[in-house]
C-alpha cells in the first residue's frame, strides 16, 4: 500500500498562513492522527490533501500520484475517501442512495443502457448494491437503509458520512472529526468503526480530532498543529511529553 | 422466490435486482397496464371535439418538455429560465429542413420519426453549450445565462430572413402507412403518436433515476461539495442535465411543429419559459410523475378561466375582454399558492393518496 507524503506544505489566503511549511508522512496501515487547538490548520490540511484547495507552495504524494493539483474527484479515483467534519450529505437521497452514489466511478455502463435498464445496467447496480449492503452492515446502518437522510438524526448522520467514505472502497480514509459533538456512547461506536476499519478493511486512516482521550488511545502517529505548523509528532506517548505540545494546549507556566 | 407477488404484504424480495423493479407488486404492474390501455383505447369510444383534442394534444408536448425542465431543474436544481427557447430549437430543426428541401420533401413527411430525434439531438447540443455557464456559474448568474440563450434565440429568430422572421414556417403533412395523414384525422394521429413518445421518455426518464446518471443530478443539487469527492465532475454533471433538459425538449418542439403543421416565434417566447416553469413548479420539483401532473393542471386551468371569461362576455360590455386579465392572473394565483402551500406540488397529493389507499383501511 502506498505512503501519503506532505512535504513543505504551505497554503495562504492572502497574508493569513494556514498552514506553513508542513510535513506529514502516513505510513500504510496505520491510524494517524492531527490534533491541535481551533484554527491549528487541521481541517486545512484535510482540504489539500483531498484537493479541495491546492498548496501555494511544497508537494503531496500518495504513491505514484502527485496529488498537489488534482481536484477532489480524481483524488477520490486515487483510493482516497474524505468524510466531511459538517455533515456534507446528499438530504434529499435515502441512506441507500447516499452509499450508491459513492459507487459512481464504478458504474461503469454508459446513458443507453441506464435509459434501457436491461442487462448491464440491472447487473452493475445489482452487483454493486451488494458491496454497499457490506459497508451498511458494517457499519450498522440496517434499519436506516431506506429512510431520508435529512430526516435521520445527528449520530446516525455523522455515521452514514464515514459509510459513504468508506464506499468509494479508498486505500486511505480522512476522517474529519466524525466525533464531534456526539455523547459518550455514540463515540464508543465510532471508535470500535474506526479500529475495525484499520483492522477487517485494512485501511490507513488519518484521523482529526478533538477528543484527546480518544486520539491518545487508538492512534498509532500523531501530528500535533498549532498556527498551521507541526509543532510536534510521533507515538501518543512522546507526543504527552513533548513539551511544545503541553505548551500549546495548556500554556506556558 | 416471494411468497405473494401480488400484495405488499409478503412479497419478499430475495436478489437486488427485485428490489430495482418500478413496480413492486403485480397489483401496481396491472393496474398501470390498464390505465396505459385505457389512454390508448379512449380514442375509439368517445368522440372529441378537435378544440379539446388539441388541448391533450398540447398537454402530452407540454409533458415531454418539462419531464426535460424537470431534470435539470427539478432534479439537478439548476433553474433555467430559457426552456421554450430549447423547445423552439426543436420545432426550428424541423423548419430549417423545411426551408432548405421544401416543406413537402419525404424526409420531412416519411421519416418525421428521424426528424424528430435528429431535433431531439439538435436540442441536446444547444443544451451542452447552454449548460457550459454551469461549469463556473451557480444560482442566480446561471438563471441569467440560460436568459441570455432565450433572448439571443428569440432575436436570432426574429431577425433573419432565413426563419421568416418569426412568422410561420410550413411543415407538410405527414404519412403513415394508411396513407397521407388527412385533416380530420391529424389531431388523433399526433394524440397517438406523442402518448407512444410521452410512454417512452416517460419510462427512460423514470429507467436514469434509478442509475448513475439520474442519482448524480440530484448529489450535485444537495451538495456539489461532496458530490465532487465522491468522484464526479459536478461542473460536467450540470452540463449533462443541460444537455438532457434540451434533447427531450428538442423532442418537444418538432412534435409542437408536426402538430401545428408550422414553426412560429410566439410559441417560443419568454412567457411560454415562465410557463413551462410554472408547470414543473405545480407539478412538483423533482418528482416524475409532477412532469405528467403540471402541464395537465396548467392547461386545463386555462382552458375553464377562457370559459369563464366566455360566459362572463354575456353579462359584460363587449369592449371589456376579460380574459386578457384573468389569465395572467389566475396563473400567477396558483403559482404562488402552490409555493405557500404546496411547495413539492402535485406530486405530493400524489404520493399522499398512494400512501392512504396502501394502508386503507387503517389510518396509520
Amino acid at each position: 500500500m502506498p505512503t501519503l507524503n506532505v512535504s513543505d506544505v504551505t497554503l495562504t489566503f492572502g497574508g493569513l498562513h494556514a498552514l506553513s511549511s508542513v510535513n506529514m508522512e502516513v505510513k500504510p496501515g496505520l491510524i494517524t492522527s492531527i490534533i491541535g487547538p481551533n484554527g491549528a490548520g487541521k481541517t486545512s490540511l484535510l482540504n489539500c490533501i483531498s484537493g479541495f484547495y491546492h498548496p501555494t507552495r511544497g508537494e503531496i504524494q500518495y504513491g505514484d500520484n502527485r496529488l498537489t493539483h488534482a481536484s477532489p474527484h480524481q483524488i477520490s479515483n486515487m483510493g482516497i475517501a474524505r468524510a466531511f467534519q459538517n455533515l456534507e450529505l446528499f438530504r434529499g437521497l435515502s441512506v441507500l442512495d447516499n452509499l450508491m452514489l459513492a459507487r459512481h466511478q464504478k458504474l461503469n455502463y454508459n446513458l443507453i443502457q441506464a435509459a434501457v435498464f436491461f442487462g448491464k445496467a440491472s447487473r452493475m447496480e445489482a452487483e454493486n448494491r451488494a458491496y454497499v449492503e457490506d459497508v451498511i452492515d458494517f457499519m450498522e446502518l440496517e434499519p436506516y437503509r431506506k429512510s431520508m437522510v435529512g430526516n435521520l438524526s445527528y449520530g446516525i448522520q455523522k455515521r452514514v458520512e464515514v459509510a459513504r467514505a468508506l464506499t468509494l472502497a479508498p486505500k486511505l480514509i480522512l476522517l474529519d472529526e466524525p466525533m464531534a459533538g456526539m455523547n459518550i456512547e455514540e463515540k464508543e461506536d465510532i471508535v470500535r468503526f474506526i479500529l475495525d476499519i484499520k483492522n477487517e478493511w485494512e485501511i490507513t486512516s488519518v484521523l482529526v480530532e478533538h477528543d484527546l482521550g480518544v486520539v491518545m488511545d487508538i492512534s498509532d502517529e500523531i501530528y500535533v498543529l498549532d498556527f498551521g505548523e507541526v509543532i510536534g509528532s510521533g507515538r501518543p506517548d512522546e507526543v504527552a511529553s513533548n513539551k511544545k505540545v503541553i505548551e500549546a494546549y495548556i500554556g506556558e507556566e | 422466490m416471494s411468497a405473494n407477488r401480488w400484495l405488499a404484504t409478503g412479497n419478499y424480495f430475495t436478489t437486488y435486482q427485485e428490489e430495482q423493479r418500478i413496480f413492486f407488486t403485480a397489483i401496481d404492474r396491472l393496474l398501470f397496464a390498464f390505465f396505459l390501455a385505457a389512454l390508448f383505447l379512449w380514442p375509439f369510444f368517445v368522440e372529441l371535439d378537435s378544440k379539446y383534442m388539441l388541448v391533450i394534444d398540447n398537454i402530452l408536448v407540454a409533458v415531454i418538455a418539462v419531464l426535460g425542465l424537470n431534470m435539470v431543474t427539478g432534479f439537478a436544481g439548476l433553474i433555467s429560465v430559457g426552456h421554450a427557447a430549447f423547445v423552439g430549437v426543436g420545432a426550428y430543426t424541423v423548419a430549417c429542413c423545411a426551408r432548405i428541401i421544401g416543406d413537402q420533401h419525404v424526409l420531412i413527411t416519411h421519416a418525421w420519426p428521424l426528424m424528430i430525434l435528429v431535433s431531439g439531438f439538435m436540442g441536446a447540443i444547444f443544451g451542452l453549450v447552454v449548460g457550459l455557464p454551469a461549469l463556473r456559474l451557480k444560482h442566480l448568474y446561471l438563471v441569467m445565462a440560460t436568459l441570455s440563450f432565450q433572448m439571443i434565440f428569440e432575436w436570432t429568430i426574429g431577425f433573419m430572413d432565413f426563419f421568416n422572421q418569426g412568422q410561420t414556417i410550413y411543415v407538410g403533412r405527414v404519412v403513415w402507412f394508411t396513407g397521407e395523414v388527412g385533416r380530420n384525422e391529424h389531431y388523433l394521429f399526433w394524440y397517438y403518436a406523442l402518448l407512444t413518445v410521452v410512454v417512452i421518455c416517460g419510462f427512460a426518464v423514470r429507467n436514469l433515476l434509478r442509475t448513475r446518471y439520474g442519482r448524480c443530478l440530484v448529489a450535485v443539487r444537495d451538495n456539489d461539495r461532496a458530490a465532487d469527492a465522491m468522484g464526479m465532475h459536478p461542473g460536467f454533471t450540470k452540463v449533462y442535465a443541460f444537455g438532457l433538459a434540451g434533447f427531450l425538449a428538442g423532442i418537444a418542439g418538432s412534435m409542437h411543429a408536426y402538430l401545428y403543421r408550422g414553426v412560429g416565434m410566439e410559441s417560443f417566447t419568454l412567457h411560454e419559459s415562465i410557463q413551462y416553469l410554472a408547470m414543473t413548479i405545480v407539478g412538483g420539483l423533482g418528482a416524475l410523475t409532477g412532469s405528467f401532473f403540471g402541464p395537465a393542471a396548467i392547461k386545463i386551468l386555462d382552458l375553464q378561466v377562457e370559459s369563464l371569461a366566455e360566459w362572463a362576455l354575456n353579462y359584460l360590455p363587449s369592449t371589456m375582454n376579460l380574459a386578457t386579465a384573468l389569465r395572467p392572473l389566475s396563473f400567477g394565483l396558483v403559482i404562488v399558492l402552490f409555493l405557500m402551500f404546496e411547495p413539492r406540488g402535485i406530486a405530493n397529493w400524489w404520493r399522499i393518496l398512494r400512501s392512504y389507499v396502501k394502508l386503507w383501511p387503517f389510518r396509520y
